[in-house]
């Protein structure tokens, strides 16, 4: 009964002469500092690339990453000291990819499926190339999160990105590992769900009260210990895996009040991806007989050793999501390739999404970053 | 009357020295010394010096102290006929000049100063001028009194040394114990020292525009009142039980009158604190709230450390909070401003002007700066924790009001056989309080409260034990808990305390951090003490974590642990071993672990206004990096390979072996490899019904040798196999084809699931043991051998379990022999579930409860790695269904 809702669907306009537009970004830097770029992917997909303007020339560049349903928003936090502001105090040029996966763009709501093959095929690949034509020989760096970083180490086996100065990767990288509890949640629960909706949303007013996804809410909000649908959904249940993005007490109150524009809904269809490369416990391509992703390993790790640049492994101590995902990571490449620069630095109290968007993030991350592309710059 | 009180205390300092004797017993010869004194030499002093004497001479002078020492009867009668003459000999004072000084106590002074120094950092030490308070460490302290003995024949007692550590007490107590009479020290001695050294020309009482040198200024002499009440001098000591000393009561009752100069003011604006002036920055609570006070704050941080310039102090401050395990970076840098200064000076050691600048910009003072010490006297200690923190009362009393938040102890409340330990308790006896460093906590609090009545906003913030970080584990290396946790841990014992009133560091912090940032919690008292620990929990927790320990009294474990760290003495407990020496900081253990469970219902109920973390008992998991971190530093020891294992059971193999190399020599793992390769392609396939043993069999049938092995599993803890997921190996392997007798295991490990059973090359081939063993052969040369067992999707399951697929070549070579062993059917159940053996030391049940972790443990972790094939063959099975398109409103 539940699942069948009444209110009328509000009817669009048919796009006929624009095409799909990007949600303006927050910051509080100067406008005129800010510069979005018109992005294509290479197979024609309209993404996201914004430059900041570090107001000096010969400054190295970093492209920053952000995870799944996420956006450059994430790195751009108005309320807090945000890595923008670390990275232009400290002399970089911040370049901010929306990827297909990016809340402000409409791809995880609407239908247009992807994998993370495409991600790591086209949209990395192809912001990497551009930013290349327009710093020449200037060091370029990548900061990922989360699926970013995933993706980034796809492509980085791949080949499709050579020559970085240094990659951070946040929460995951070539081996995703979660819970076991999520693990069953995400395939038992994305198989019975997946023919009635085929995304979850985060925000409870725009959906609202009764519908389809009450359930869902009502759901998340077992044991919750904060009242705000949208953390509920998130912090204790991370879109209804049972998983947590964040301590709670690591965001201030207004990033806590804003989490429904910072983080987006997760569409379902990505869950078969996903769910091959956490039982494999290792990053997989998902295209097994499409020629168009040959270019891209079949198993990430074991191609490991085209990885040509040094990667620093971030991780808070409490993620509750991909738990320790990254001191595995640092382990099996310790072990499996050895001649590799990884290195891997935990944050203590610090879980998944709060280590960009927690209030003293500055403090307890931003440093270990800016102190690894310090070296390299 | 407080003015008389001060010089009293200034004066009572000086006197400490004369007949200073920490060994309770000798107290009272103490006090009879003190009596002959004014006999002798009572005309040469000043109205305040007499009236020094008087207080310590009068009846209620400290009394027979403890039960072991015979009291001695003095003479007191003298004491109220001196008080009442006082005004008049201040006439003719200055008319008679000092007695003579000993002609050698001054040259002895400097001798001991010119050994002190060479334990400093700085090369010297004035003589008036304390060897603590210069620098010098406990280790020093023991050092120095040893080269005093060998060089000078010096031989002063250790607890004397740490109560008051100035070369001219030093040497004037070595001097009365040689059977001189030191006479009196000219007054300079004293003062000089024990006030912070007097502003020039300022003396003002009540001009609020002066404020800022009040504390710092000595009371003028010339204005002494008269005493209005007639009420007689505090009636002190006077208790059998007491065992404060009298010189160090005088001295607190003058430090509290201090507070009393104060001004009176106004309330702060009640707005979260933009600047914070924090001292004890470099400390371990300090660190960690100057981090806590960036995060959850806007604020920016002025931090007073000690050092010669900015540059020095940043240094030392960076240096300690990497020492704790915290960030030091530069968007750290860029909120916080250092300043070098030091509590125990006169405006904190700040010029004139930059006080003034402060004292009109900060909105907040935090006082963390204490010397943590429980074998230095109050003497010692109080020019820090007592008028440091009156120091720091004046700064938020000057310009603009400021509330000062002060971190107490519950040390206040660390008197033998106190009832309660509530947030509004009263606090105890400070007469009973026999350690320097409660005596210390007590005086300033208590003198801060007094501050209250000013208009000056104090809070009071509380921490008992504070236990090392539950994230990075970072510790207070000289704590005392830290050091009694090693010793539980190393000699797994336990003394019967009754509760442990302790919180991690991270909790104690935040907390401490909230009250400063709300302006609705300060000027209230906290007990930061969390969830106390019961002995029953300890022992509960120790017992979990693998370590068994035994409940001991006190005083046989003081004796025990203290006879062990003597026969083998650990560096890193050096400290802890002069704790369980010195009288008086055993009187402090004592009262610590008989007290009752401290109470916070004020702590409570701001943590859940604020939603903050709850308290929570700092339990085994709380304390897993602190320990773990304790035993990288070597201070507790985890149990190791070599010592009696927890657990072990047999595990017997047999199967074949043949000749590596031939057509395809190549390098072990890659030969696995190779085959991994294939059959993870015929993965799926044999689902279907390969038959698993065929691949093997077909090993079998080419012309291999017999190979068995036998093994001893053990493991030395559960935090062993539950860390590490390790475990141990011993035992023999017979390869004839390898060498005719067999191997011997030098060295072996067993991961179970290793790399969280990911596996080597792409496929559903998922390990999930790996051996890895060190040999020798009977001719004493090495081997190695490497063996897996893997989970595949295939219905052999209990094969899987048993097989092990083996490399076995010798060390710095490629493997020569490759095959595959499997644990026969029938002893797998007799050996590895009947025959599992547990540590004969412990009981009954917890023998039940290991075997049952162990098999708990490890069984789940085997489900788990031979589910993961399946798993996987699942999902690939279900992403074959139909994606259905449904039609969302959102499209």
């Amino acid at each position: 009964m539940i699942f069948k809702t009444t209110p009328a669907p509000r009817r669009r306009l048919r796009r006929v002469r624009t095409t799909t537009a990007l949600r303006p970004l927050r910051h509080r830097l100067d406008p005129a500092r800010v510069e979005e770029i018109p992005f294509r992917a290479a197979d024609g997909v309209r993404l996201g690339l914004t430059r900041v303007d570090p107001g000096g020339s010969g400054r190295p560049a970093v492209l920053l990453l952000h995870g799944h349903t996420a956006s450059a928003d994430m790195f751009l936090l108005p309320e807090t000291r945000n890595l923008v502001d670390s990275l232009l105090d400290d002399g970089y040029e911040p370049w901010l990819l929306d990827w297909r996966g990016s809340c402000r763009l409409p791809y995880n709501e609407t239908g247009q499926r992807y994998t993370y093959d495409d991600v790591a095929l086209y949209d990395i690949p192809a912001a990497v190339s551009h930013i290349r034509e327009r710093i020449g020989d200037r060091p370029l760096f990548v900061v990922a999160h989360c699926i970013g970083s995933l993706t980034l180490s796809l492509s980085m086996t791949a080949g499709l990105v050579p020559g970085l100065a240094g990659v951070v990767s946040q929460g995951v990288f070539l081996t995703p590992k979660l819970a076991g509890r999520t693990s069953l949640r995400m395939s038992v629960a994305g198989e019975l769900l997946k023919s009635r909706i085929d995304h979850i949303p985060v925000d409870f007013r725009k959906v609202g009260l009764r519908s389809k996804y009450t359930p869902l809410f009502a759901l998340a909000s077992r044991r919750a210990t904060c009242p705000d649908p949208t953390c509920q959904m998130l912090h204790n249940s991370a879109w209804g895996s049972g998983a947590s993005l964040f301590v709670h007490e690591n965001l201030s109150d207004a990033t806590h009040d804003r989490l429904a524009e910072l983080l987006g809904p997760a569409p379902l269809w990505i869950l078969p991806h996903l769910r091959r490369i956490e039982l494999a416990r290792s990053v997989v391509r998902w295209h097994e007989t499409d020629g168009r992703y040959r270019s891209l390993p079949r198993n990430a790790l074991d191609a490991a050793a085209r990885i040509d640049t040094p990667v620093l492994l971030l991780a808070g101590s409490e993620n509750g999501l991909w738990l320790d995902s990254q001191k595995l990571c640092h382990e099996i490449l310790a072990h499996r390739q050895p001649q590799l620069d990884v290195r891997y630095t935990e944050i203590p109290g610090y879980g998944h999404l709060d280590t960009f968007l927690g209030r003293g993030a500055a403090l307890d991350v931003f440093g270990h970053i800016l102190d690894f592309l310090a070296e390299r710059r | 009357m407080r003015d008389m009180n001060e010089d009293a205390a200034a004066n009572a300092g000086q006197r400490t020295d004369a007949g200073q004797r920490t060994d309770a017993g000798q107290r009272a010869d103490a006090g009879r010394a003190t009596a002959e004194e004014i006999e002798r030499g009572g005309g040469g002093l000043g109205v305040s010096e007499l009236l020094a004497l008087v207080m310590t001479a009068d009846p209620a002078g400290p009394g027979p102290a403890s039960g072991d020492s015979a009291p001695t009867p003095r003479s007191d009668a003298t004491a109220p006929a001196v008080d009442a003459t006082a005004p008049a000999v201040d006439a003719t004072g200055p008319a008679v000049d000092a007695a003579d000084p000993a002609f050698d106590q001054d040259g002895l002074a400097d001798a001991i100063a010119v050994a002190a120094g060479r334990h400093l950092p700085q090369g010297h030490l004035d003589a008036d001028a304390d060897f603590f308070d210069a620098g010098g460490s406990s280790v020093h302290a023991v050092e120095l009194a040893a080269e005093l003995e060998r060089d000078l024949g010096v031989e002063l007692d250790l607890d004397d040394v740490f109560a008051d550590a100035r070369p001219s007490s030093l040497a004037r107590r070595w001097l009365e114990r040689g059977g001189r009479a030191a006479p009196l020290p000219a007054p300079r001695t004293a003062d000089a020292e024990k006030l912070p050294a007097p502003a020039p020309a300022v003396l003002p009482t009540s001009a609020p525009a002066a404020a800022q040198a009040i504390l710092s200024v000595r009371s003028p002499r010339s204005a002494q009142p008269a005493p209005v009440t007639t009420l007689p001098l505090p009636d002190l000591g006077d208790d059998p039980h007491s065992t404060a000393r009298r010189e160090d009561l005088d001295q607190i009752l003058a430090d509290l009158a201090l507070a009393d100069r104060l001004p009176f003011l106004r309330s702060p604006e009640p707005l979260p604190p933009r600047r914070i002036l924090l001292t004890g920055a470099t400390g371990f609570l300090g660190s960690h709230m100057l981090l806590d006070l960036l995060r959850h704050s806007d604020a920016h941080v002025y931090c007073l450390v000690r050092g010669a310039d900015e540059e020095a102090a940043t240094a030392r401050l960076a240096e300690q909070l990497r020492t704790y395990r915290l960030p030091w970076n530069a968007e750290v840098r860029r909120r916080v401003t250092v300043l070098p200064g030091d509590i125990r000076r006169p405006r904190l050691g700040l010029s004139e002007e930059l006080w003034h600048t402060l004292a009109h910009e900060l909105d907040s003072v935090v006082g963390v700066a204490a010397a943590v010490d429980f074998l230095r006297g109050y003497q010692s200690l109080r020019a820090g924790n007592v008028l440091g923190a009156l120091t720091l009362a004046e700064l938020a009393a000057t310009g603009r009001p400021k509330p000062l938040h002060h971190i107490s102890s519950i040390a206040v409340f660390n008197e033998v056989g106190i009832s309660s330990m509530g947030e509004d308790d009263p606090f105890a006896h400070v007469d009973r309080l026999v350690a320097g460093y409660d005596q210390s906590k007590w005086a300033a609090e208590t003198a801060l409260r007094r501050a209250r009545d000013h208009g000056l906003i104090v809070s009071a913030l509380r921490p008992g034990g504070i236990g090392g970080h539950t994230k990075t584990g970072a510790y207070n290396p000289q704590d005392l808990s830290s050091g009694l946790i090693s010793a539980f841990g190393r000699f797994r014992t336990v003394p019967a305390f009754r509760y442990l009133n302790a919180a991690p560091v991270d909790w104690v912090s935040r907390v401490a951090v909230a009250v400063v940032c709300e302006p609705d919690a300060w000027g209230f008292d906290y007990n930061l003490t969390g969830v106390p620990n019961t002995l029953d929990d300890v022992v509960r927790d120790m017992a979990f974590g693998g370590m068994h320990v035994r409940v001991e009294d006190w005083d046989e474990w003081r004796t025990d642990t203290l006879a062990r760290l003597q026969a083998q003495p650990v560096p890193e407990l050096a400290f802890l071993t002069r704790v369980l020496q010195s009288p008086t900081a055993l009187k402090l253990c004592e009262a610590t672990l008989r007290g009752p469970a401290a109470s916070a219902e004020r702590t409570d109920a701001l943590v859940e206004a604020l939603g903050l973390t709850p308290a929570a008992r700092y339990d085994a998991q709380a304390q897993l990096k602190t320990f773990e971190k304790l035993a990288g530093d070597g201070l507790a020891r985890l149990p190791r390979k070599e010592d009696q294992p927890y657990l072990w059971f047999a595990e017997t193999t047999e199967g074949r072996v043949h000749r590596a190399g031939g057509t395809e020599s190549t390098a072990g793992t890659e030969s696995t490899a190779g085959t991994a390769g294939t059959e993870s392609t015929a993965g799926t396939a044999s689902m279907a019904g390969a038959e698993s043993t065929a691949d093997t069999a077909d090993h079998d049938d080419s012309p291999g040798s017999p190979c068995s092995m036998a093994l001893t599993l053990s493991i030395a803890s559960m935090y062993q196999l539950v860390k590490e997921r390790r475990i141990d190996v011993s035992g023999e392997i017979t390869c004839p084809a390898a060498h005719a007798e067999p191997l011997t295991v030098v060295h072996g490990d067993i991961w179970v699931r290793p790399e969280e059973g990911i596996p080597q090359q792409h496929g559903l081939k998922h390990p999930l043991l790996r051996y890895r063993l060190r040999l020798h052969d009977a001719d004493g040369r090495p081997w190695w051998l490497e063996g897996h067992k893997y989970a595949r999707a295939r219905r052999d399951l209990w094969r899987q379990t048993r097989a092990l697929t083996i490399e076995l070549g010798r060390e710095g070579e490629p493997a020569a022999f490759t095959g595959e062993v499997v644990v026969p059917a029938d002893s797998y159940v007799r050996d590895q579930i009947d025959g599992i053996k547990v540590a004969p030391h412990l009981a009954g049940r917890e023998k039940r409860a290991a075997k049952l972790t162990w098999l708990a443990w490890f069984g789940l972790e085997m489900g788990r790695g031979l589910a993961g094939p399946f798993a996987r063959a699942a999902a690939d099975l279900l992403d074959l269904r139909r994606t259905p398109n449904p039609t969302e409103r959102h499209r």
